[in-house]
């Protein structure tokens, strides 16, 4: 809660924390990339607002999870709490044939309150419209995408119909 | 029997608490062994033992057993002497019991005791359920002989113990047994056994009594069941001593008819065990919950209330049953009543008194004077004594009708020969003093006449008073009569009569004497009176008493008729119900009618009441015989007042009646029916049922002496609610009441006391019910608790800025739709923020015409303002919607054919150094932010562009100003003299020219190359910034920024001021003169992606100092039609790197009124064109100005052009129909794109176009198309791609055997063959009956057949297989102009001149701004003849004017053509040129503006300016 006198009263947001491993069961060798999607009266001050993590294998261990431990750290200011900032994770792995494929999408949003918290976000992929796209998608290595990762962090278009 | 003994021991002490003891069962003791018998013998021995030990308490127990049995086994004999021991029972055995008890043979009675205990166990059956459980545990012995052998060992060392201990219990017996004789013998002493012989009579029946038979008295006894004789015989024996048998001497084996009670009771034992879930609890009665509204002190304990209603009796006063006899017997009871109250009351009695006394008090107050007194007195006596006469006489009358009734009652007894009532009526004479009486009568008639004439004469005063008066007036009246009379004799006779006649109406009555009162005819008068309503002097005072002793003639006495009619009576019956509230809660016993038709009931019914009483209602049912009850009447019972308690209740009596209509066949006289008492039927009457009852309502006393009264103050002190309204409704007895408003009105009718406390609730019930606030609302509301979830309040929210702000961002309002960081404090927010939205919000409605300088205008703008937002909040909402597609990226299936292509691919040689064009990648504008974005021009070349002109001498100039216009429009251009001045010798070049690109405020150049067709194949980067950072769609399309190509020439002047210097120095200025620009749409850059291609400069057509090669024009062949398309080009490309994804058109589908096969058609064939070739456009159907779906051909239709311009070229067709293009390009262009941003084409009809005068390309094209085809052309709607605007239409047209492309935006035509076209592809023909798309390989104009009536080539909409079905145009009949109003042209043209002017001076801040008024002038002379022609070519001949008139200047400037619209377009236009921006000191200027008017308030614009500067 800094703000001189002249700018606009802000109240500032700190995010400090890592993406620390996934489990997807099927896969290995992902990476993910992340991003903020905010409402109107929020802006990034300093930080990364994205990033893209190095690839990754999965553990020996039972747990087989793949660990990135990759650093967030941005600094919003914003003038209302409505549209608090959301992380949107994705995550790409190559397939069978070596494209890079997504293989998840998932948002949350930023915890509300100061302190450490951890978060586990389901990851889902957008699926093929028929199966025979799904065959095409599969062999062409194009599966279906969110035009815009940060689809996952709203609600419009998405009202199930 | 040991085995039997043992058992029964151990069942007889139970509570001895004796370990229960293996024994054997009779049945098993058979095949035990020896061993087994042995040990059985050592263990009773054992028993034996326990048996002395306890042998006291034994004794006892054992005489309390015997004792209960005696009392059960009376008849047996054997054990009477227990019988006589237990009746002297006491705690210690005497010495004999002990004795016997010891010596007692218990063998003796084994069998007897075994039956007591059955007997007992029958009752006891959990003792019985122990004996089970024991014979199972006997049972399950033999099996584990182990075990019992461990017993038995134990059982050994027990005994050891005990033979040490107490061998002297020991007694040493040999084994009992009795013989079986013996034992029978003993058992038949115990036992009884009864005999199966008949048992006589004798012994059954009681002494002394003989059988009695009840079938044989005639009732009913029914079939005795089926029992063996000598079953019964047992049954009788057995049961002799009890009293089992009946009165005729056998068995009770029926039940008895003649007992009272039930035979069978039913039987509730408290010892047998009831099954938990039968039995029966009890429970405290329950308070019923209070269902009514009207609740008297709810959840109260004290809300016990009770009314006692006591309804003692009814009578009859009328009846269908009653005879004649019976009515008037009715009526003489009636009448006597009232005869008996008038006499209980005694008016008459109290009157006279009154009169005498106050005849005493006249006398005194005549003796004491005080006239007022006496006044009064008099009056107040004579009142009195006319009230006395009256009820005198109202008594005669009533006595007199008494016996009238009573005479025909006789009469009618006598008549009818019998009697039906006891009503009996006695006239009691009392006689009186005849002669004191006649004195008193004589006195009174005395004092009366006394008093009358008293009166009289006071009468005859007062009127002779008023007589004199009278006659005064009239005298003196006469007498003016009288010298009238004169008068008028003396004038005319005509007049006599008129005038006499007019008098008499006037003329006043001459007043007659009244008369004085006659003594003697008052006296008459007073006699008179007297004998009616006195009792006559001496005649015995009547007093009539009636009885009910007559004797009613007895039925066998009677007719027929009557007898039938007293069955009748007997008949029927009568109850009453009692209804609390509406509800029965009880009624009374069904009671016959009396011979007398009084019914007496005498109930009282105690209502305990919880709610409280709004109503009490009687009804009266009549039953008659067997038929069902009918109801006779209702009457209401007033609730009493709460200090009416009970025995302080007086029995009221209520009347009731019925208006049933009953008639009946016998002497009955019916109920509503006529009937005569006289023979001959005549003097009708008719009576209906009805009667009293007699009744008491009270509210009854509790225990204690409390009155059960709901509290009166509970009921006042009532919140005041509806529901204590409803109270007060209530209380006036009408329940169930809801109309307020009915109530309202009838409370206002009946004028209800308002002060009166009673009315209190009512009052104010009213009061709220008119004053309408507490009507039950009309409206329905849905989401009632939505006002519970509000955080703040509408009002606050309205208040408060932010709030506003955030709600109208929210609503997307133009203004803040992505307005970035909200303030978090109110004080934050300025003002200024919602000024714009404010202002646009108030000048919605204002029309402003200081901006736009016309009204018109201004109306139009504001109209298309409002379309626009309407529009736009409608796509609004469409926007939110989204496909899959514009979320998910997903690769299409590829087709078949595809596949094969790129398995085909595969096969391709490999070739890695030709490099492949790729695809650039495209971005979607969600990712982007600010600096992302470039706007790349790639400025390629220039093609003529203008040259500069020597400056000539003035001495050349007049030969040039001979040549005619016309001369000068088809001549070829002058050679470039040759001149050599000291430019000349500058500019080795004829022009410099650069290009300055600037978008946004940002401004680039080029480098400057040489020549009129320079090369400069320079890339120009720009940054692009959406407005707000936004970078969606939508935000996109609604750029309105413009892409401005400027060409400029780079002149370089010498400013040296002598030659001398020339040779040490150059000293040169660097002056920039516009030539021409060229503008691109931003909009029109994003839909397209990138713009590659050669635009006409815009160059102003005169342009001052610089002339154009004509050569190249002239070499072009095509001529046919006169080209216009010399002037200058240049080539650019334009991009915007990244490359964006245009936002798709919106997706929604429009109301249509169009055919549904039709647009279904249109769908299919803009589906099958789109596969053949998607880039061309197709258009089938398009949205009207309403937003609804219409026919594309429904806009084309042949439409009148002004008949202005036609008359221009009557026979020049061609140039008619370039005027007519002219105008068309007039009216002013506006964008769909920009103003519906990224919506959709509206398109408007011709007549709205020329209403708004704003349109884009598909107006302007429609509108020309129209005219040309009502100007008798073959002219079709292209719709194509052109450059710069991208989609759009053109017009094309047939003329002398040659197409013609006609671009409607500026009124320019084109050969098909010009290759400077801005039309680059076609992809359909539109004309009012068909659309014809393109089917050709190619798509440029100039590479395709327009010829459509070939189906290769065109394929048709409507063909064979659909006919055009002759579509209504939506197109009006005839276009309407209005006038030309030069007027306003002209004042336009000066105001718009004033605010140029104001505004260059505004531009030079730091310059004073001086204006060539001259040059003014000689522009404003100019300007009229350049819209004459068209700006075009007027040129040569204008120069050499100015040069001729201004020749010490160096003028540069040029007039600048636009259609008008609003004046800040002409402002940009003329800041965009720089003209202001000469920095030399001594700079003039000059400016002319001239407005020409064309029909429908089109104006075309023209702006001169120019700067001037002094040659040295």
């Amino acid at each position: 809660m800094a703000a001189a006198a002249a700018t606009p009263t802000v109240f500032l947001l700190m995010v400090n924390g890592q993406i620390e491993s996934a489990q997807f069961p099927e896969f290995d060798e992902l990476y993910c990339k992340y991003c903020f999607a905010y409402g109107h009266d929020w802006a990034p001050t300093t930080g990364l607002e994205e990033g893209i993590s190095q690839i990754t294998s999965k553990n020996r261990d039972a747990q087989q999870a793949l660990v990135w431990n990759f650093p967030i750290d941005i600094t919003f200011k914003s003038t209302n709490p409505s549209g608090w900032p959301q992380i949107v994770v994705s995550v790409y792995g190559p397939d069978l044939f070596g494209n890079d494929v997504v293989r998840g999408y998932g948002a949350v949003h930023v915890p509300f309150t100061p302190g450490s918290h951890r978060r586990t976000i389901p990851m889902f992929v957008p699926e093929s419209t028929s199966k025979l796209q799904k065959i095409t998608s599969w062999l062409m290595g194009r599966h279906p995408e969110f035009t815009d990762p940060k689809v996952v962090a709203q609600g419009e278009g998405r009202e199930g119909k | 029997m040991n085995s039997l003994l043992l058992q029964t021991i151990y069942h007889d002490f139970p509570v001895l608490g004796l370990p229960p003891v293996p024994s054997t069962s009779r049945t098993s003791f058979a095949e035990f062994s020896v061993r087994e018998r042995m040990r059985e013998k050592l263990k009773a021995a054992r028993v034996r033992i326990f048996f002395f030990m306890q042998s006291e308490d034994e004794s006892r127990q054992m005489q309390e057993d015997e004792s209960q049995m005696s009392s059960r086994v009376k008849f047996r004999d054997s054990v009477k002497k227990l019988k006589q021991k237990s009746h002297v029972q006491t705690d210690f055995p005497s010495a004999e019991e002990a004795y016997n008890f010891f010596t007692f043979n218990f063998d003796l009675e084994p069998e007897n005791m075994k039956d007591e205990t059955k007997s007992k166990k029958k009752s006891e059956s959990n003792q019985e359920e122990e004996e089970g459980k024991e014979q199972e545990s006997i049972e399950l012995l033999p099996p584990h002989p182990p075990h019992g052998e461990d017993c038995l060992v134990n059982d050994r060392e027990d005994l050891f113990i005990m033979d040490q201990m107490a061998c002297d219990f020991l007694v040493v017996k040999p084994a009992d047994y009795k013989s079986y004789s013996e034992r029978l013998q003993k058992e038949r002493e115990i036992l009884f056994t009864p005999s199966i012989l008949t048992v006589p009579m004798s012994q059954k029946v009681p002494e002394n009594m003989q059988p009695r038979y009840l079938e044989d008295e005639g009732l009913y006894t029914g079939e005795r069941p089926i029992v063996s004789l000598s079953n019964q015989n047992i049954l009788e024996n057995r049961m002799l001593r009890q009293e089992w048998f009946g009165d005729d001497g056998k068995l009770l084996a029926l039940p008895s008819p003649i007992k009272q009670s039930s035979t069978r009771p039913p039987i509730f034992s408290l010892e047998e065990g009831i099954e938990p879930e039968l039995e029966t609890l009890y429970r405290k009665a329950m308070k019923p919950m209070h269902a009514n509204q009207y609740i008297v002190g709810s959840g109260d304990p004290q809300g016990q209330f009770q009314l006692d209603i006591d309804i003692s009796g009814l009578i009859f006063t009328h009846h269908p049953c009653f005879s004649r006899e019976h009515v008037l017997a009715a009526k003489l009871a009636q009448l006597y009543d009232q005869y008996l109250a008038r006499r209980q009351q005694n008016l008459t009695k109290l009157l006279t008194d009154k009169l005498h006394a106050l005849r005493n008090a006249v006398q005194s107050s005549l003796d004491n004077s005080g006239t007022n007194f006496k006044f009064i007195h008099i009056y107040i006596y004579r009142q009195t004594r006319r009230l006395r006469d009256a009820e005198q006489e109202k008594d005669r009358t009533l006595l007199k009708t008494i016996i009238k009734v009573w005479k025909e009652m006789k009469s009618l007894r006598d008549f009818q020969k019998f009697t039906n009532t006891p009503m009996k009526l006695y006239l009691r004479k009392e006689e009186v003093d005849q002669r004191s009486d006649k004195k008193i009568y004589e006195a009174e008639i005395q004092a009366e006449i006394n008093e009358l004439l008293e009166e009289y004469m006071e009468e005859y005063e007062k009127k002779m008073e008023e007589y004199k008066t009278e006659l005064q007036e009239w005298k003196s009246w006469k007498k003016a009569q009288t010298k009238k009379k004169k008068k008028i004799k003396q004038s005319q006779d005509q007049e006599e009569e008129e005038a006499e006649n007019s008098e008499y109406g006037e003329e006043p009555v001459k007043p007659i004497p009244p008369k004085l009162a006659d003594s003697l005819e008052v006296e008459q008068q007073v006699r008179e009176k007297a004998i009616n309503i006195r009792r006559k002097p001496g005649e015995p005072v009547l007093i009539p008493e009636l009885s009910l002793t007559e004797s009613v003639t007895p039925n066998d006495l009677c007719p027929r008729a009557e007898v039938l009619r007293r069955e009748d009576v007997k008949k029927r019956s009568v109850f009453l119900k009692i209804l609390f509230n509406t509800k029965e809660v009880s009624r009374t016993i069904t009671r016959q009618i009396s011979s007398d038709f009084r019914v007496h009931f005498g109930q009282i019914f105690n209502l305990k009441i919880f709610n409280w009483p709004e109503s009490l209602k009687l009804q009266i049912y009549e039953t008659v015989g067997f038929s069902s009850t009918n109801l006779l009447a209702e009457m209401f019972i007033p609730v009493p007042e709460t200090t009416v308690l009970t025995g302080r209740a007086r029995t009221e009596e209520i009347e009731f009646s019925s208006n049933q209509r009953v008639m009946l066949d016998h002497e009955g006289v019916g109920s509503g029916v006529p009937f005569s008492f006289e023979a001959d039927g005549s003097n009708k009457i008719t009576l209906m049922t009805s009667g009293k009852v007699s009744n008491s309502v009270s509210w009854a006393i509790g225990e204690n002496g409390v009155p059960l009264i709901p509290l009166v103050s509970q009921q006042k002190t009532g919140i005041p609610s509806a529901l204590k309204n409803i109270d007060a409704v209530a209380s006036i007895g009408t329940s169930g009441l809801t109309d307020m408003k009915k109530l309202a009105k009838w409370a206002a009718e009946t004028k209800l006391d308002p002060n009166d406390p009673k009315n209190a609730d009512l009052m104010q019930l009213i009061m709220v019910a008119t004053s309408g606030d507490a009507c039950v609302p009309g409206f329905f509301r849905l989401e009632q608790l939505q006002q519970e979830f509000n955080f703040a309040l509408d009002e606050e929210l309205n208040r408060s800025k932010r709030f506003q702000l955030l709600q109208l961002r929210h609503r997307e309002v133009a203004e803040f739709r992505n307005y970035k960081q909200v303030p978090l404090l109110e004080r934050e927010i300025t003002e200024k923020l919602f000024e714009n939205y404010e202002k646009r919000l108030h000048e919605r409605d204002v029309i402003d015409s200081k901006d736009h300088l016309d009204a018109h205008r201004a109306l139009v703008a504001k109209y298309l303002q409002k379309v626009r937002e309407s529009v736009i909040n409608r796509f609004l909402t469409a926007k939110h919607h989204f496909l899959l597609s514009d979320l998910v990226n997903e690769e299409e299936v590829p087709s078949l054919g595809n596949l094969g292509l790129s398995l085909f691919k595969l096969a391709e040689p490999k070739r890695p150094l030709k490099p492949r064009r790729k695809e650039r990648k495209k971005v979607t504008a969600q990712k982007l932010s600010d600096g992302d974005i470039n706007l790349l021009v790639n400025i390629i070349r220039a093609y003529d562009i203008p040259v500069r002109k020597p400056v000539l001498s003035k001495l050349q100039q007049p030969s040039r100003s001979s040549r005619s216009f016309n001369e000068m429009f088809a001549a070829s251009p002058s050679p470039q003299s040759p001149t050599h001045s000291i430019d000349w010798t500058f500019n080795q070049v004829l022009v410099h020219p650069f290009v300055e690109v600037s978008f946004q405020r940002t401004v680039c150049r080029t480098t400057t190359a040489e020549g009129p067709n320079p090369n400069w194949n320079e890339e120009l980067e720009l940054p692009f910034r959406a407005p707000n950072g936004d970078y969606s769609t939508t935000s996109l399309q609604s750029v309105k920024d413009e892409v401005f190509i400027n060409i400029f020439d780079e002149v370089l002047y010498d400013v040296l001021e002598d030659d001398c210097e020339r040779g040490s120095g150059i000293h040169t200025r660097i002056e920039r003169h516009w030539l021409g620009s060229v503008r691109i749409p931003f909009s029109t850059i994003y839909f397209q992606t990138r713009i590659d291609g050669t635009f006409k400069i815009d160059i102003p057509p005169v342009l001052l100092g610089y002339s154009k090669e004509k050569n190249l024009g002239n070499e072009r062949g095509y001529d046919s039609v006169r080209s216009p398309s010399e002037g200058s080009y240049i080539t650019v490309f334009i991009t915007i790197e990244p490359q964006l994804i245009p936002g798709d058109p919106v997706r929604e589908k429009f109301d249509t009124q169009e055919d549904e096969k039709l647009l279904q058609a249109a769908e299919k064939y803009q589906a099958e064109c789109a596969l053949k070739f998607p880039s061309r456009q197709c258009l089938t159907t398009v949205v009207d100005i309403n937003g609804k779906t219409v026919f594309i051909t429904r806009y084309i239709k042949p439409l009148n052009p002004p008949q202005e311009l036609l008359n221009g070229h009557p026979n020049n067709s061609q140039a008619a129909a370039e005027l007519v293009a002219r105008y068309v390009s007039l009216i002013p262009f506006l964008p769909d794109s920009v103003s519906f941003a990224g919506i959709c084409d509206l398109w408007s009809t011709s007549d709205q176009f020329l209403d708004l005068l704003a349109g884009d390309e598909e107006e302007h094209a429609v509108l020309l198309c129209n005219y040309f085809l009502s100007m008798g052309k073959k002219a079709w709607l292209i719709i194509g791609n052109s450059i710069p605007e991208g989609t759009t239409a053109y017009v094309l047209t047939w003329e002398q055997n040659q197409y013609v492309i006609w671009n409607p935006s500026n009124g320019r035509c084109y050969g098909q063959f010009d290759t400077f076209c801005p039309l680059q592809s076609v992809g359909c023909l539109i004309s009012f009956d068909n659309i014809w798309f393109n089917i050709q390989q190619y798509d440029s104009p100039v590479r395709i057949n327009f010829d459509i009536s070939k189906p290769k080539f065109w394929k048709s909409f409507f063909s064979q297989s659909l006919p055009y079905p002759g579509l209504s145009s939506v197109q009006p009949e005839e276009l309407i102009y209005q006038h030309i109003d030069k007027a306003a042209a002209l004042e336009l043209q000066g105001r718009i001149e004033k605010i140029l002017k104001e505004k260059i001076m505004e531009w030079r801040p730091r310059h004073l701004t001086r204006w060539n008024r001259y040059c003014t002038s000689t522009l404003r002379h100019f300007l009229p003849l350049l819209e004459q022609f068209q700006g075009k070519a007027v040129e040569e001949d204008h120069q050499a004017e100015l040069q001729k008139q201004l020749g010490d200047y160096r003028v540069s400037g040029f007039p600048i053509h636009m259609p008008f619209s609003e004046v800040k377009p002409l402002i940009e236009a003329v800041h965009s040129t720089g003209v202001h921006t000469i920095d030399v000191s001594n700079a003039e200027f000059a400016l002319a503006v001239y407005v020409h008017a064309y029909p429908k308030n089109v104006l075309s614009v023209w702006i001169y300016i120019a700067s001037l500067v002094r040659n040295r």
